[in-house]
């Protein structure tokens, strides 16, 4: 019974502490003035609101922006991922494990040195300071994890559905359209929500690349953090998870209103 | 199936022309770290950046600094996370609607999660309001450093927080299915749930976790915001270091930057080939055990 009580007090103690730095911010961002040492906000204020979407700021240009590249790389990625992961787990061929090893680098190897060494080389080529060019930089550090998600899925399936599709004598075309797609679909929607995730969180890439052209969230909340205006960094916060949210939800509902599958990555 | 097909090669040529980008920018680093920098007029190779740099303490000092960091923050999230997954599994809290919550901090990016500890933990944060509250501490400068300071408190805790989420939704889900199939074998056959989670589900359980810590660790040895954010003046993290000289207004400075993104790069790099051995080896002792 005790034993219990315990796991049961644990399991909630997480909770708490998920959920509390949340509350936090949500309070943070409605509060005009909380001094020390008071627990709780003497006044609150919409300046957070005002300031976000005041216009002046350019802070709903930025979630655009963010939203704009948080989708371009995603669709960018599941794109590649998808025959990358078929070849992978439905094919055997020479250097298997080379590219296994390659596809590891970008989550392994830190991507401010990706960043600071690629600088150069995208500002030859024109593609630094363009949308572009950062869903470019995205994509690359969100393709381990979106072949990753793609390769359990194609396992999972196999092509024995295809397979049997041709014996059937359906054309490559409909196999595609009417077999192979829907059966990766949950995959797809995991796949695509990693790398929107992803890449609307990166800071440091998007700085580097986008050269203070391509003016993302994070690159328009750094400063208000750094500054220690918690008002404004907590709104700009509360935003940012609210958006990315919203925008996942979105593709979860919409896919769903089109293919019935059960569960993905992120909503069960 | 066919070895000397072409097909998979094409259809994974897109994923290597990006991965191909990625590693030309290694490389490029790499290059400039040695003194080829063209644009401005290097063009011998040297090792001159590289045992300068290391003469200088303060490049130990980030090295050192940043591996504390990462080997903290990567130990205490890993034990908090698979100690957590196990709970979640044991009373079926992975099936619940309130475990997704458990799954917020994936989508909430570093520079969100600095907000975070600076209102919890600063030394006007309200885990110091909370003190004084309850009279630990009589005013804010009696509140242990935890944001800015030179042990990175916050910073590790920032990390654990963000971490051990993302811990939990790979393990959970792996252990589960384990937990379920041969681990219940195992209670039928006389162990007890502890002894069958302790010597069927962790080892099975292994190998994921191993790539969950290298994941995690790499990452907090080489990202930037975190420590940028919550770290104090000196010492400078690795990444925050490499930055600062990469902004240093002479381009014959750059390979000063390019030394600790190669020290970066390789050290990194040497955790993921330890990572590849390590799961051969334990890959090939489950086979042998399966055959005794």
């Amino acid at each position: 019974m005790i034993k219990r009580a315990l796991i049961k007090l644990i399991v909630f103690l997480a909770l708490v502490s998920i959920v509390i730095p949340l509350l936090i911010i949500l309070i943070w961002s409605f509060a005009s003035s909380w001094p020390w040492p008071y627990m709780m906000p003497q006044n609150f204020s919409l300046r957070g609101i005002e300031e976000f979407f005041g216009g002046y700021s350019g802070a709903v240009n930025s979630m655009f922006t963010s939203v704009l590249v948080g989708i371009g790389t995603a669709a960018f990625a599941v794109l590649i991922s998808i025959p990358a992961a078929r070849a992978i787990k439905l094919y055997d061929f020479h250097g298997k494990s080379i590219v296994d090893f390659l596809l590891l680098l970008p989550v392994i190897v830190p991507a401010t040195s990706f960043a600071m060494g690629i600088q150069v080389l995208f500002i030859r080529t024109k593609l630094n300071d363009t949308i572009f060019g950062v869903i470019l930089a995205h994509t690359i550090v969100s393709l381990p994890y979106t072949v990753r998600i793609m390769a359990e899925v194609v396992t999972a399936i196999g092509n024995k559905y295809e397979v049997q599709a041709y014996v059937l004598g359906a054309n490559k075309k409909d196999t595609l359209l009417k077999i192979t797609i829907p059966l990766l679909m949950p995959g797809l929607v995991s796949a695509f929500s990693m790398a929107f995730i992803i890449s609307m969180g990166q800071y440091f890439l998007t700085f580097l690349i986008g050269g203070g052209a391509v003016v993302t969230l994070p690159i328009r909340m750094f400063p208000y953090i750094q500054s220690g205006d918690r008002q404004i960094a907590s709104m700009y916060s509360l935003m940012f998870i609210l958006i990315t949210l919203v925008v996942l939800l979105i593709s979860d509902k919409l896919v769903r209103r089109y293919y019935n599958f059960e569960s993905t990555y992120f909503f069960s | 199936m066919n070895k000397k097909s072409l097909v998979p090669y094409l259809m994974l040529m897109p994923a290597m022309a990006m991965l191909a980008v990625f590693i030309y920018g290694l490389f490029n680093g790499i290059l400039q770290s040695f003194g080829l920098l063209k644009s401005a007029g290097l063009n011998k190779f040297t090792l001159e950046y590289y045992s300068e740099t290391f003469r200088n303490g303060n490049l130990l000092n980030s090295i050192k600094v940043s591996l504390i960091i990462s080997a903290v923050s990567s130990v205490i999230a890993v034990i908090l996370g698979v100690v957590l997954s196990y709970l979640f599994c044991r009373t079926g809290f992975v099936n619940k609607r309130a475990y997704n919550i458990f799954k917020l901090p994936i989508v909430i990016p570093h520079i969100v999660v600095a907000t975070l500890v600076i209102n919890l933990f600063s030394q006007s944060g309200l885990l110091a309001r909370l003190c004084n509250l309850l009279g630990i501490i009589g005013s804010q400068q009696e509140f242990i450093p935890m944001v800015f300071d030179e042990k990175f408190k916050g910073v590790i805790l920032g990390y654990v927080w963000k971490e051990v989420p993302f811990i939990v939704l790979v393990v959970a889900t792996i252990m589960s299915n384990i937990d379920g199939n041969l681990g219940e074998a195992a209670q039928n056959l006389g162990a007890s749930p502890f002894k069958a989670f302790i010597y069927v589900t962790l080892p099975l359980c292994f190998p994921s976790i191993a790539m969950v810590f290298i994941i995690i660790f790499t990452y907090s040895f080489g990202a930037y915001e975190l420590p940028m954010l919550l770290g104090p003046t000196f010492p400078k993290a690795l990444p925050v270091q490499a930055y600062i000289e990469y902004t240093h207004p002479e381009l014959a400075h750059r390979p000063y930057a390019m030394v600790l993104n190669t020290i970066m790069i390789v050290i990194t790099i040497a955790f993921a080939i330890a990572y590849h051995f390590l799961i051969k080896k334990i890959n090939k002792k489950v086979e042998v055990r399966a055959y005794d």
